[in-house]
């Protein structure tokens, strides 16, 4: 199914609401958005990208086709209302702090690390970490914890970081793994897991 | 308006020609005549809210030019024939409170019917002709403060879009409706040689006027830029607006950013600012000075940004 929308003769940022709105109400396997100036074609492009789409852009004349494609996305996956028997289950940890519980900080800095090394143990249904607040600090360059999350990286587990948090304390350039992401991201991560566990 | 000539006068000390926030007419040795201009279409719901923030705008040219503004006139263009009248009523009340705010008199205006709303001042101001700030008398060495955060363009484009939460909404108005006049009595105690205000072009675009001309270049600490945090997720979201893009466009041949430097705050630095801070140029011995009183006279998001440097003249440099 493609699904065309034509944002010709519209200003920012209608082309991007337009755009939402599709992927929201009829979740196309394939979306193309025609659009007729720059801002506009890099805009849609860019929300396609936070949206997880495979994104190609053509230029006609003086126009842009933007087309995002589905790929294994979280979308996608949510438009399926029954899960195949047999697969995985999706666990989400949401960590919002840089320690574990409350108390003494330097035994939760401890547990910390503990708990981030353990997860593992969940196996493959171990899907997506997220980080927030005080949590991004462990994402950044001198983390005790960085060589144990791009290891959960590298077997595929999507760390998500997020970017408000990220500015708020400055670390936007430090952030060592994982995507910078934003709130309708964890959102929509939150309604996709099977399981969100908040550290 | 390349290629047209305007009569001038020797008693214009900032003109047409040199492109400066407000024109500047001496009457005396110790007086000086700042005036200034500036209307546009609304950016929040608000009527009152808008009154002031277009206030607070028009105003600020005249606090860039490190003057005191005195009366002001209303511009009003109003669809009388699609909008209630108590609209207009509530915008001009919202700038006159903000011209009451400032110390300005409303002396007169001016109103036409017109399909799309807009509404601004233009303003007169005074200052002693040997104490004028443009922008382009940087020196070696001075060190560059912002005074309010950036993204209020990325900020008002999710708004538009409905995506912004009230609370949000509630802090960007009251950002842009802030008058740049504390700021600008602080910064006149101080060894300040140039200084401009941050509105369409951006932060970057601002800079690149600044520089352009003389024997100077700048160099910009991108973590120390002050940013509203929403900005660089909804930058993320693809909430650009289109000047933003049309800035970059046409100045990022000036602009030299370190790789470290992230495509979305990037963005933020080129987005165009409504009613924006001041961008200060100070002496190299006074920023922290500079910075810790206008944080304690409210100017909370005031920050040292960066410097004036010889070399690479005419391009910014952003770390």
């Amino acid at each position: 199914m493609i699904k065309e929308i034509d944002c010709r003769g519209l200003a920012c940022p209608a082309p991007v609401l337009q755009t939402k709105e599709a992927l929201e109400k009829e979740h196309p396997q394939v979306i193309r958005v025609l659009v007729d100036n720059e801002a506009s074609k890099q805009n849609v492009a860019r929300f396609m990208t936070s949206q997880k789409l495979e994104v190609s852009i053509q230029q006609v004349g003086s126009e842009f086709h933007i087309t995002g494609t589905m790929g294994d996305s979280p979308v996608t996956e949510a438009v399926s209302e029954e899960r195949p028997k047999g697969s995985q289950r999706k666990i989400m940890v949401m960590v919002t702090h840089n320690c574990m519980g409350h108390g003494d900080d330097e035994l939760g800095q401890k547990l910390m690390v503990s708990f981030l090394k353990t997860l593992k143990e969940m196996g493959r249904e171990l899907w997506r970490l997220v980080f927030v607040n005080n949590g991004v600090k462990l994402t950044i360059g001198g983390s005790e914890v960085l060589p144990i999350l791009q290891e959960h990286e590298s077997v595929g587990i999507h760390i998500l970081v997020c970017g408000t948090c990220l500015t708020h304390f400055n670390l936007l350039d430090r952030k060592q793994v994982g995507e910078t992401t934003n709130m309708l991201d964890i959102v929509t991560a939150m309604q996709l897991a099977d399981k969100v566990i908040t550290i | 308006m390349c290629g047209m000539t305007f009569p001038t006068d020797e008693n214009v000390l900032v003109g047409l020609e040199r492109a400066d926030d407000a024109g500047v007419y001496k009457v005396t040795d110790d007086l000086a005549l700042i005036q200034t201009v500036d209307f546009f279409t609304p950016i929040v719901d608000d009527p009152y809210w808008f009154g002031q923030i277009a206030a607070a705008n028009a105003l600020s040219d005249v606090y860039a030019m490190g003057g005191v503004p005195k009366t002001a006139m209303n511009l009003v263009a109003f669809p009388l024939k699609d909008m209630d009248i108590s609209i207009l009523r509530q915008i001009i009340q919202g700038g006159v409170d903000k011209m009451r705010e400032a110390g300005v008199v409303l002396v007169g205006g001016h109103s036409v019917e017109d399909k799309e709303l807009k509404y601004g001042l233009s303003v007169t101001g005074f200052i002693h002709p040997d104490r004028i700030l443009t922008k382009k008398n940087l020196r070696a060495g001075d060190r560059l403060i912002l005074t309010k955060p950036l993204g209020t363009g990325i900020v008002n484009t999710a708004i538009k879009g409905g995506l912004a939460p009230a609370e949000l909404i509630d802090r960007v108005t009251r950002l842009m409706a802030t008058l740049n006049r504390e700021a600008a009595e602080v910064m006149s105690r101080y060894p300040v040689h140039a200084c401009t205000d941050i509105t369409g072009f951006g932060l970057l675009g601002h800079m690149a006027e600044m520089t352009t001309g003389t024997p100077f270049g700048l160099r910009l600490n991108s973590r120390a830029i002050p940013i509203l945090p929403e900005a660089v997720e909804y930058a993320g979201m693809g909430l650009v607006p289109a000047g933003a893009y049309k800035n970059r466009e046409f100045r990022e041949c000036m602009v030299d950013f370190a790789p470290s430097v992230d495509r979305l705050v990037q963005d933020i630095l080129f987005d165009p600012q409504t009613s924006g801070g001041l961008l200060i140029a100070v002496a190299p011995d006074r920023p922290d000075d500079l910075v810790s009183e206008l944080k304690e006279r409210g100017v909370e998001a005031a920050a040292h940004i960066g410097e004036v440097v010889t070399a690479p003249r005419e391009r910014i440099g952003v770390e």
